[in-house]
């Protein structure tokens, strides 16, 4: 089987290679954007809870509670048809999915923020640090420790997530494997391609992240 | 002088300080005493000015702080680290050895002989064997013992200490004990928040019980042994027969 789907990788090497860059560029789109974004959005949550953090937390429990297939759908076809616009899948894609992760991101961003324990800035003000030392050296270390794990995950989540996309005739991957089959029907083979194509992707991030928990979020609790 | 006036402070309704009054002076060691709920650790963080009193002065020698603080008004100067604290919990930074616990502050004031001073306080503080470890992976008086040698790390003026050798075994309090004349030798101001009596008495120049919010009595080291006010007599008292 695996020298079957080898052999088809081998064959339409073109096809799939055109797919995954499509689904890399998408990829890169949602995470850049959804990390940069997220992250500042989050940090504005924290500091703001009262405007930007009930907007983030009004946000992410919308968007948690909506499939983002409803989602893509509905911005791709009743949104475009009401506003009388046609745009390019692949931007309509994009926009869905980054939404979605810069919300993921931001209530990851807004909550370690939120729970980090003050009295690390109060031992740091006693100790004369400044502003700028206590965020660089005591508060960003100890936030992206505790976070970094959860965020690599949740952007392989997102990297799943652009399967989707070919529902809307975007032509990444998944709908490249589609059109494959649909012209030589092996299913089996075809899609354990695929699955190999996303496992290449996939695991050195997931690599990353168990690495990253082992060195970084090691157990803080004192004795 | 590190000097506080008429230091108040509510948390709610709930007064917890109470027209305050405490100088320590450079060269001195203050304990202050009383039973647990009285507003001790509450005034060390007034004091500190990390927890701002509703009402009342701090005199940094000759910088004065008026509070309340205005609404957009903030600390200035810092008052820290010329005035430093040794907080209960202790506050270690957990992803930083206990080395760099102490190095990451104290590199704000470079000297040229930082390295020496560290070692000694390794090894007064008997630290050797454990400081290159992080807070999670030492026990409570290793962490109290870093603690302690973060804020001296800092050349302050005035230390503040809440309940800083309460994990300390006999010997390493004697080591501190040892340790704290050096202190004022270097004419640093420091009040330590104790429990320990025998420890009050032999590391102070001046005693302050505090009960209900309030200083009820102060005076020299012998105070432990001559209580004027009926109330530090039945704390003592009681002391004594827990003991």
């Amino acid at each position: 089987m695996f020298s079957d789907a080898f052999d088809i990788i081998w064959t339409y090497r073109e096809g799939f290679l055109a797919g995954l860059a499509v689904t890399l560029q998408l990829s890169a789109i949602i995470w850049t954007v959804g990390i940069a974004g997220g992250t500042a959005l989050g940090w504005l949550a924290a500091r703001h809870p009262r405007d930007w953090g009930v907007f983030v937390r009004t946000g992410a429990f919308l968007l948690g509670g909506l499939p983002i297939l409803v989602l893509l759908f509905w911005l791709h076809y009743p949104a475009q048809a009401v506003f009388h616009v046609v745009i390019d899948p692949f931007i309509t894609a994009a926009f869905t999915f980054t939404l979605v992760n810069v919300f993921a991101v931001s209530s990851l961003v807004r909550e370690a923020i939120a729970d980090f324990p003050t009295e690390y800035l109060t031992a740091a003000r006693v100790c004369g640090l400044t502003s700028r030392q206590t965020l660089l050296q005591i508060q960003l270390p100890i936030i992206l420790r505790q976070i970094l794990p959860a965020l690599l995950m949740s952007q392989v989540v997102m990297l799943h997530t652009t399967l989707f996309a070919s529902l809307i005739s975007v032509e990444e991957i998944f709908r490249v494997a589609q059109r494959i089959n649909a012209s030589i029907y092996k299913p089996v083979e075809i899609y354990t391609a695929l699955g190999m194509f996303f496992l290449a992707v996939s695991l050195p991030v997931n690599g990353l992240a168990i690495y990253l928990k082992h060195k970084y979020t090691r157990n803080t609790s004192e004795r | 002088m590190l000097r506080a006036e008429k230091i108040s402070k509510s948390f709610g309704g709930n007064q917890v300080l109470q027209d305050v009054s405490v100088w320590i002076k450079p060269g001195t060691i203050t304990t202050l005493i009383g039973p647990s709920g009285t507003g001790k650790t509450t005034l060390l963080r007034a004091l500190a000015m990390t927890d701002a009193p509703d009402a009342g002065e701090i005199t940094v020698d000759y910088k004065k702080y008026v509070f309340p603080l205005a609404h957009d008004q903030k600390l200035s100067p810092l008052p820290w680290p010329r005035v430093t604290a040794v907080f209960q919990q202790l506050f270690l930074w957990p992803h930083l050895s206990l080395r760099e616990n102490i190095l990451l502050p104290a590199r704000n004031f470079p000297r040229t002989n930082m390295d020496v001073e560290l070692n000694e306080l390794i090894d007064v503080l008997e630290m050797k064997h454990f400081i290159d470890r992080f807070p999670n992976e030492a026990s409570l008086g290793q962490r109290q013992r870093v603690a302690l040698a973060r804020a001296l790390m800092l050349q302050p003026k005035y230390v503040l200490m809440d309940e800083v050798t309460s994990a300390l075994d006999i010997e390493q309090v004697a080591n501190i004990l040892n340790f704290l004349p050096r202190l004022k030798e270097r004419d640093i101001g420091v009040l330590i928040i104790t429990h320990a009596l025998n420890f009050a008495r032999r590391a102070a120049d001046t005693v302050l019980f505090m009960d209900h919010g309030q200083i009820v009595e102060r005076g020299s080291f012998d105070l432990l042994d001559n209580p004027q006010t009926p109330r530090l007599q039945q704390f003592l008292a009681a002391i004594q027969a827990a003991q």
